[in-house]
């Protein structure tokens, strides 16, 4: 695979850096070379919290980049906090929920793509699986990971918890597929429009 | 005790997390440390180790106390270290001093944050004159700019050899990003590299009678008399230049024939290499230097990949404004190679910058 970029962003408490993380190993754990950073300034007490991941076959340079491939703002203000990391080649995604103001939107973007993470979690599932619904859009939008090393990897992360209540392990994979599934579709929607 | 590390072992782990595997390995008995963002989780990780290998840890009431209480360690004979950023690197730079006078070999991990500021906490390479140059001394110490984390982890290993044999003092600089990103490293042990670990000696309390069966042990840190200072500092920096052939580090490349030489340290090497590959496939001759030991300067392979490489501009880049500039010109005065820079303190360079920036020159 060649060099994949990937901005997450939301509030604290999101599971923004969570699933990064996880995404992050998933990689790692597939043999392919993996970059994961935080913001870790004082904006992330109160502010908006970023994950920036980098994937790819070869081995990566600066931490950072300019451009993502894939965009993701999980929260009103992630919005323009994330705008300028969307140029003509990337996926530009938010919650569905937010009541965006058109003009904070990214000026550049290859498709801007609303998911209704929030409230397929809080509706659907659980609000506790907002962030791995996430994380299966990030695989539906850009196949950095295999399913099953994202499920492997999430088993991995929350072993504990599943161990505890084990309907925690359904929910969680649910919560993966179901996010997958809508970025999939987000896509094909795109697709039909242009045809 | 068995093998920390047996075989070795992908990992994929922040930097603050390698560096507490690599003192490990390294033979470290006891850190001495101070909270303070981005190096945290250093103490958090060392804390966590150091109980199961028998190791210690002792939190102190600020960083001069850390980096004296490191001095103290060492001098009883054992492997110590510390670990600081920002206004901590301030602050440790009086024990830092006394590491110089007394030929303490102490270890001490800075990952940099930016500034001037005492509270900010974001990434930089704003610590370079500070690390390198900060005492109230004449830099005898060595400074090694870490790009990733096989190199704190190689580094840090390496740290403890040259403090213990040479008996100065060394530091592994990072920096924010360092510290908090994760990616991959081998982990390994040491000796099963072919890397023999120079054992700690005491420095006082030693045996036998002073003047009859040994020399006295004098480890001193301050001088009443100008003369004796004078000689002090000489003998000092003649020691020091002596062993600089062997601790100088570097790395280049496409230097045999250039255009533009790109220069830079840490970090942002990386951006810079991956900007000069880009670079060449576009048909531009760009080269590629890095020093990695930032004090003693690989000045010597500088002039020469200069030379060699025919290039008639260095574009110096740095997420600092001008710091490892000013070192690297003051090791190769006298060149005539025009000298540009890419100042961006306290943010992040990317190969696009370097890219641009080398357009916009040539």
């Amino acid at each position: 695979m060649s060099l994949l970029r990937i901005v997450l962003a939301g509030e604290g408490g999101q599971g923004v850096q969570s699933i990064a993380e996880i995404l992050a190993e998933a990689a790692y754990n597939e043999n392919k070379q993996a970059l994961y950073i935080p913001n870790f300034g004082l904006e992330q007490r109160g502010g908006v919290s970023i994950a920036f991941i980098q994937f790819s076959d070869q081995r990566i340079g600066a931490p950072k980049f300019n451009k993502g491939d894939v965009v993701i703002a999980l929260s009103e203000r992630a919005i323009p906090r994330t705008a300028h990391y969307s140029g003509p080649e990337t996926l530009f995604v938010y919650d569905a929920s937010i009541q965006v103001d058109e003009d904070l939107l990214p000026k550049q973007a290859k498709k801007i793509i609303p998911i209704a993470a929030l409230d397929t979690a809080n509706n659907k599932l659980h609000p506790r699986v907002f962030n791995v619904i996430i994380m299966g859009a990030v695989i539906g939008l850009t196949g950095a990971v295999s399913f099953e090393s994202a499920k492997t990897a999430l088993e991995h992360k929350l072993a504990a918890k599943f161990e505890k209540d084990p309907s925690l392990r359904d929910l969680n994979f649910e919560a993966l597929e179901l996010g997958r599934y809508m970025a999939e579709e987000s896509l094909k929607e795109g697709a039909e429009a242009n045809a | 005790m068995g093998k920390i590390i047996g075989e070795p072992k992908k990992a994929f782990i922040t930097g603050n997390e390698a560096v507490a595997w690599a003192c490990l390995v390294s033979g470290a008995e006891i850190m001495f440390g101070y909270p303070i963002t981005p190096q945290n989780e250093v103490m958090h990780y060392w804390t966590r180790l150091a109980p199961k290998y028998d190791r210690r840890f002792l939190q102190t009431e600020d960083e001069l106390s850390a980096g004296f209480t490191t001095c103290g360690a060492v001098q009883s004979g054992v492997k110590a270290f510390t670990a600081t950023a920002g206004p901590g690197n301030v602050l440790m730079q009086e024990p830092f001093g006394m590491a110089e006078a007394m030929r303490l070999p102490l270890v001490a991990m800075i990952q940099q944050r930016g500034g001037p500021s005492s509270g900010t906490v974001i990434y930089s390479q704003q610590e370079v004159t500070l690390t390198t140059f900060g005492g109230n001394g004449e830099g005898h110490r060595i400074v090694y700019s870490t790009s990733g984390h096989q190199e704190i982890y190689d580094y840090l290993i390496k740290a403890f050899n040259v403090a213990w044999k040479y008996r100065f003092p060394v530091f592994v600089l990072g920096d924010g990003y360092q510290a908090k990103m994760r990616e991959p490293l081998e982990m390994y042990d040491p000796e099963d590299h072919g890397i023999e670990l120079v054992k700690p000696y005491p420095l006082i309390g030693l045996g036998g009678k002073i003047g009859e069966e040994r020399e006295p042990s004098h480890l001193c840190n301050i001088y009443s008399m100008e003369e004796e200072l004078y000689d002090v500092v000489m003998k000092m920096a003649a020691e020091y230049e002596a062993i600089t052939p062997q601790l100088m580090e570097w790395e280049e490349e496409f230097c045999e024939d250039a255009d533009i030489l790109i220069v830079s340290h840490g970090v942002v090497a990386r951006a810079a290499y991956d900007a000069v590959k880009a670079l060449r496939s576009q048909g531009i001759k760009a080269a590629y230097f890095r020093p990695i030991s930032l004090r003693p300067f690989p000045a010597q392979q500088l002039r020469d990949a200069i030379a060699k490489s025919g290039a008639k501009k260095m574009l110096v880049a740095e997420s600092a404004y001008g710091q490892f500039e000013r070192l690297l010109k003051q090791e190769i005065y006298g060149e005539t190679i025009k000298i540009e820079h890419l100042f961006m303190p306290g943010v992040g360079i990317i190969d696009y910058d370097v890219i641009e920036k080398v357009k916009s020159i040539l």
